[in-house]
C-alpha cells in the first residue's frame, strides 16, 4: 500500500495512517521481533491481537469508548481501526492542564478515568497495561470522551487480585509521568470506588491495591 | 443505472464488489433461483439486517481477503459475504438469518467481480428494476431485529452508532465468538 502514512512506531507495532473506503483509519501492524525465536513470536503476536480485538469489543459492550475495528489482518499481523479524531492523550492533557493550574479540568479528568475503569472491571476486563498514554480525551473538559486503546496485553479475570495490579500499574504509570499526582490518583481511585456498586468486590480490590503496593507487581511465591 | 456503488478493495486492486439496492421488487423468488442455480453470482442479503452500504462493504472487505488468503469458511465468495456479516459460526442459520428470503420484496445485492456490470444487468433484467439509492438502506432495516441477532448490549446501544456496532463485530467475529478464556 503505497498511499499509507507512518504516523507512529512504539516497541510493538508501527502505526499507519490510512483510509478505508472513506473514513480515517490507523493500521496497527505489529512487527516480526528478530532477537525472539519465530514460532514463538509469531504465536504471541497472534495472541496479541486476539486479545487486544477481544478485548475491545468487551469493552464496547460495557459502553466504554474504543476505535470501532475495521478489519483484522493476521496475514500481515494487523488491525484496521477507526482513527479517533483531534485526540489529545490523557498523559499530555494532564501535562497542560497542570501547566495552566487548572485543577477543575484535572478533578473532571480523574471522575472520567475513575468511572471508566470501573466499568471496565465490572466487566471483568483486565487492560494489563493502564497508563495515561493509553487513554485518548476527546471534547471539552466538561464533557470528556475517554476512549481506551491498546489492549494488546489484556485479559479476562474476576480476582481482585488481577484489578488490584491493574490500578498499581496505572499508578506507578501515573507517578512516573506526572509529579505530585499521588492527590490526583486518589480522586480516580475515589470515584473508581464511588462508581464500583459491587461494594465488597470494590474493598476487596483496593486492599489488594494496598498488598501490591507492599510487595510489588509480582506475587512472593515462597512458603 | 446510476444508483449503486462498485468499489476497488484496498488490499486487491484488481478485485471490486458491487452493491445495489433493489428497495421494491415483486418478488426475490426468481433471483433466487438463478443465483441457486449458479448463472447469477452474486450474494443477496436481506435488506432488514442491514442499517448501511458500509456494514455490506466491511463484510465484503472481509470476504475478499480471506478468499485471497484461501481461508473462507464457505464455497465461494458471495457465500462468504454472507457469513461474515453473520455473527453466527453456523453456515445454514447464517443463509437463514442474512439471506433474501423469496417473498421479500426488497434486496441488497453484493457483486464480487463484476466485469462491465454483466451480472448487475442480469439482476436489474430478473427483477425488472434499476437498483436505487443506496441512502434507502436505513429506511429497510429492523433494528430490533438486529440488535436481537447480534445481541447488541443496551450499554453498547446507547454509546455508539448502531453502524458502527456492527461494523466491530463483523470485523471482529472469528475472534470474538472462539470462545472465552484465552487471551
Amino acid at each position: 500500500m503505497e498511499s499509507r502514512k507512518l504516523l507512529k512506531q512504539g516497541a510493538e507495532a508501527k502505526l499507519y495512517l490510512h483510509d478505508f473506503y472513506g473514513r480515517p483509519c490507523i493500521i496497527k501492524e505489529r512487527f516480526q521481533k528478530q532477537y525472539r525465536h519465530h514460532t514463538l513470536d509469531s504465536m504471541l503476536t497472534n495472541q496479541r491481537i486476539k486479545s487486544e480485538v477481544r478485548a475491545n469489543l468487551r469493552c464496547r459492550m460495557a459502553g466504554i469508548l474504543t476505535p470501532t475495528i475495521f478489519m483484522v489482518n493476521f496475514q500481515d499481523n494487523s488491525i484496521y481501526m477507526e482513527e479517533i479524531q483531534d485526540p489529545i492523550t490523557a498523559k499530555q492533557y494532564i501535562t497542560d492542564m497542570s501547566a495552566q493550574g487548572d485543577s477543575s479540568s484535572l478533578l473532571m479528568l480523574a471522575e472520567v478515568i475513575g468511572q471508566t475503569l470501573s466499568k471496565m472491571h465490572a466487566g471483568n476486563i483486565i487492560h494489563g497495561d493502564l497508563t495515561t498514554s493509553n487513554m485518548l480525551l476527546q471534547g471539552n473538559p466538561s464533557n470528556l470522551r475517554l476512549f481506551l486503546i491498546d489492549f494488546g496485553l489484556s485479559s479476562f479475570e474476576a480476582s481482585a487480585e488481577d484489578k488490584g495490579v491493574d490500578l498499581y500499574v496505572l499508578e506507578r504509570a501515573f507517578l512516573s509521568s506526572h509529579p505530585n499526582s499521588q492527590e490526583l490518583f486518589n480522586t480516580i481511585l475515589n470515584s473508581y470506588q464511588a462508581a464500583t456498586k459491587n461494594i465488597k468486590s470494590c474493598k476487596e480490590i483496593i486492599a489488594k491495591l494496598e498488598e501490591v503496593r507492599m510487595r510489588g507487581r509480582k506475587r512472593t511465591m515462597i512458603g | 443505472m446510476a444508483a449503486y456503488q462498485k468499489v476497488t478493495h484496498m488490499l486487491y486492486p484488481d478485485t471490486s464488489v458491487t452493491l445495489a439496492l433493489f428497495a421494491n421488487v415483486e418478488s426475490c423468488k426468481n433471483l433466487r433461483k438463478c443465483v441457486m442455480e449458479g448463472t447469477v453470482e452474486a450474494a443477496l442479503l436481506k435488506t432488514a439486517m442491514i442499517v448501511d452500504s458500509f456494514q455490506v462493504l466491511v463484510a465484503a472487505n472481509k470476504a475478499i481477503h480471506l478468499y485471497h488468503t484461501k481461508s473462507m469458511m464457505t464455497k465461494n465468495v458471495h457465500s462468504e459475504i454472507l457469513y461474515c456479516l453473520s455473527p453466527s459460526k453456523n453456515i445454514s442459520e447464517s443463509f437463514r438469518s442474512f439471506g433474501a428470503a423469496d417473498g421479500e420484496t426488497s434486496v441488497f445485492v453484493a457483486i464480487v467481480n463484476d466485469a462491465e456490470d454483466r451480472t448487475l444487468k442480469k439482476v436489474t433484467n430478473i427483477l425488472g428494476r434499476e437498483p436505487d439509492s443506496l441512502d434507502l438502506t436505513s429506511t429497510l432495516s429492523d433494528k430490533k431485529l438486529i440488535a436481537k441477532t447480534y445481541r447488541l448490549t443496551d450499554d453498547e446501544l446507547s454509546t455508539f452508532s448502531l453502524l458502527d456496532t456492527l461494523v466491530s463485530r463483523v470485523a471482529a467475529k472469528e475472534i470474538i465468538t472462539a470462545g472465552k478464556g484465552q487471551s
